[in-house]
């Protein structure tokens, strides 16, 4: 792909905060992402553009004014709303704590989002990346699992109605992608994917095969529910199963992927124990199918990644080198290295190749319970799709 | 959780002289496999006349060739010749749990629900499952965590206290096995980092085993 085809949006501000010291969800992660590239060669500072602002009414569009108003008023230091009311929402949570200027940083992160989307949308960009969005938990009016306000959700919303487009939502992260999921859950125009580590196991505890869509968007709700320990070959299995049948059947105009890097073995909230070579494959297939079904609209955001300094930087310049059609080196720069190891206090790794995690002697048992799972719930759609044909 | 909060309110209820296949139409365009039975019209003031009770299997297979069909049954009879007579019935105020063990130990699908002699609903083993899935939290994004504790007062609370000292809303508690020493919880704990309240909980000496360490 020529330059000039791909962008990245990145706005300084959305990596220098913190939600809470210590907290899990560490924006700095974008930043490490973005000199990764350019050190690597992988970026240009031309394909790197500022993210457009939005208003408060486009946070309207998916979420309830009076959510809106509360996250505003706890983000200004006079005038605090009790922990009682916040906590109703959400937030003054262990999760969503209140931290300074939230409001005003976390819409940046939803501009940022709907900026990628509007490039692509125009025909400005072919594919776009928002590495500090993918905010997929965040209810109309409930903030959770790390996630005030839903960046995917707005810059969705804008993709059908503004620029009248079918959106695919494919969703990669660890976690289900409930947020999302519940916002368009009667929206025949959007269909969300999500595969995850099984809800019976991990947060949110949604995600399960039964969920299908309600209504006119019945059979636009995909869930694969994974089992922990899945690794690489049972999750691209299990992938192509269920990813390229659902994409080509609904056939979408643009492609929103949340890249989660949380499905990595070292994660430490999540079990499903990929490695970056399985993630990297499953980046690549995206953009493979983005060029089949929607002429290669894509953006991409990213999302949960726990294990923050060692291995998400490395999983999102792959993610954005799928998605530019650029090359990586095998090593990792060492300029990079130094220069973010002295100042995190952290010995990062020296290449893009990963350490296998052990082997589990159940692999075969997981692989076939894996299967069994996609393949019934592809059985399951054929037959509400075959009810209802596609648009 | 009660009776009246689960049960179905809309009771569809037909007469003794019914016929066995208006009963079968019936239950497949309604889609529900029990009728209660009553005897005479509802007045006003007046108990219901509770007679009978039948369900799907009771009436699946009459009129059919088929060897374990009712014998010397018509599709044009009745349903009073197949109604079980000695219906057992719940109130609404009857806590859910003694409801079930009920259904279990008689072998029956469903309870009529009667208040001071009239029939006020009806309560099934779905409404019950659907109780159980309501009581278990996973309406609410969270996670799962299970906990062994001493079975002394004030075990609960301690354990309790410590989720709450770290902000985090506890969507559901039951329990799953107890015996004179120790209780075993599920908990639905409103935090994505689970691993990390665990962490914290086995710090302070709660016996966590769900979710296990981090592998490696």
């Amino acid at each position: 792909m020529s330059a000039g085809e791909a962008r990245f949006v990145f706005d300084p501000e959305l990596a220098g905060f913190q939600l809470a010291p210590e907290h899990p969800f560490k924006p700095v992660r974008y930043e490490m992402a973005r000199t990764l590239l350019l050190a690597a060669g992988a970026l240009d500072e031309a394909e790197v553009v500022p993210p457009r602002p939005i208003t408060d009414d486009d946070l309207l569009t998916v979420h309830d004014p009076r959510y809106v108003a509360l996250v505003k008023a706890a983000s200004s230091p006079s005038a605090r709303p009790s922990d009682a009311e916040l906590q109703r929402h959400g937030l003054a949570t262990a999760d969503n704590p209140v931290f300074p200027r939230m409001h005003h940083l976390v819409k940046g992160v939803v501009a940022a989002t709907v900026t990628a989307v509007d490039l692509v949308a125009t025909g400005a960009a072919r594919r776009a990346a928002n590495l500090a969005g993918g905010l997929h938990h965040a209810m109309r009016d409930r903030a959770s699992g790390f996630c005030v306000y839903n960046d995917l959700a707005v810059a969705i919303r804008r993709a059908v109605d503004r620029h009248g487009l079918r959106v695919a939502y494919v969703d990669v992260d660890a976690h289900h992608g409930d947020g999302v999921q519940w916002l368009f859950y009667d929206e025949p125009r959007v269909l969300t994917v999500s595969l995850h580590e099984s809800g019976r196991y991990l947060f949110p505890g949604t995600g399960f095969t039964y969920e299908t869509g309600n209504g006119r968007a019945r059979g636009s709700s995909v869930n694969v529910p994974l089992e922990p320990f899945t690794g690489d070959d049972s999750f691209l299995e299990c992938f192509e199963a269920v990813v390229p049948r659902a994409l080509r059947r609904f056939a979408p105009d643009l492609i929103v992927v949340q890249a989660g890097a949380d499905m990595h073995h070292r994660d430490p909230l999540a079990d499903l124990s990929l490695t970056l070579r399985g993630m990297r494959r499953a980046y690549e297939r995206l953009v493979e199918l983005a060029d089949e079904v929607t002429g290669g609209r894509l953006v991409l955001t990213g999302g949960g990644g726990y294990d923050a300094y060692r291995t998400v930087p490395r999983a999102w310049a792959l993610a954005w080198a799928a998605l530019a059609g650029r090359e990586l080196p095998d090593e990792v720069p060492a300029s990079w290295r130094e220069e973010w190891g002295r100042r995190l206090g952290v010995d990062l790794p020296a290449t893009f190749a990963d350490d296998e995690p052990e082997p589990t002697p159940r692999a075969p048992a997981i692989a076939s319970r894996n299967r069994s799972v996609a393949e019934r719930l592809l059985k399951q759609l054929e037959e509400i799709w075959s009810e209802a044909p596609a648009a | 959780m009660l009776v009246s909060e689960v049960m179905t309110r809309q009771v569809v209820a037909i007469g003794p002289d019914t016929p066995i296949r208006d009963v079968q139409a019936l239950m497949e365009q309604r889609n529900v496999r029990h009728f209660p039975i009553l005897e005479g019209r509802a007045e006003p003031d007046k108990p219901d006349g509770l007679v009978g009770i039948v369900s799907d299997r009771d009436v699946r297979l009459v009129g059919a060739d088929h060897p374990r069909a009712p014998k010397g049954v018509k599709a044009t009879d009745p349903v009073s010749l197949l109604m079980v007579r000695d219906v057992i019935t719940a109130h609404p105020d009857d806590p859910i749990e003694e409801t079930a063990k009920t259904m279990r130990l008689k072998k029956i699908g469903a309870m009529p629900v009667m208040e001071d002699g009239r029939l006020v609903g009806i309560v099934t083993a779905t409404d019950l499952l659907d109780a159980l899935v309501r009581m278990s939290g996973v309406h609410q994004a969270a996670s799962r965590l299970e906990v062994e504790v001493a079975n002394r007062p004030g075990a609960l609370a301690e354990l309790l206290n410590l989720i709450a000292d770290r902000r985090i809303n506890v969507v559901s508690v039951m329990t799953t096995r107890g015996d004179d020493e120790t209780i075993s919880f599920v908990l639905r704990v409103a935090t994505a980092d689970a691993r990390g309240l665990a962490r914290h909980l086995k710090e302070a000496g709660i016996n966590v085993t769900w979710p296990p360490d981090k592998r490696g």
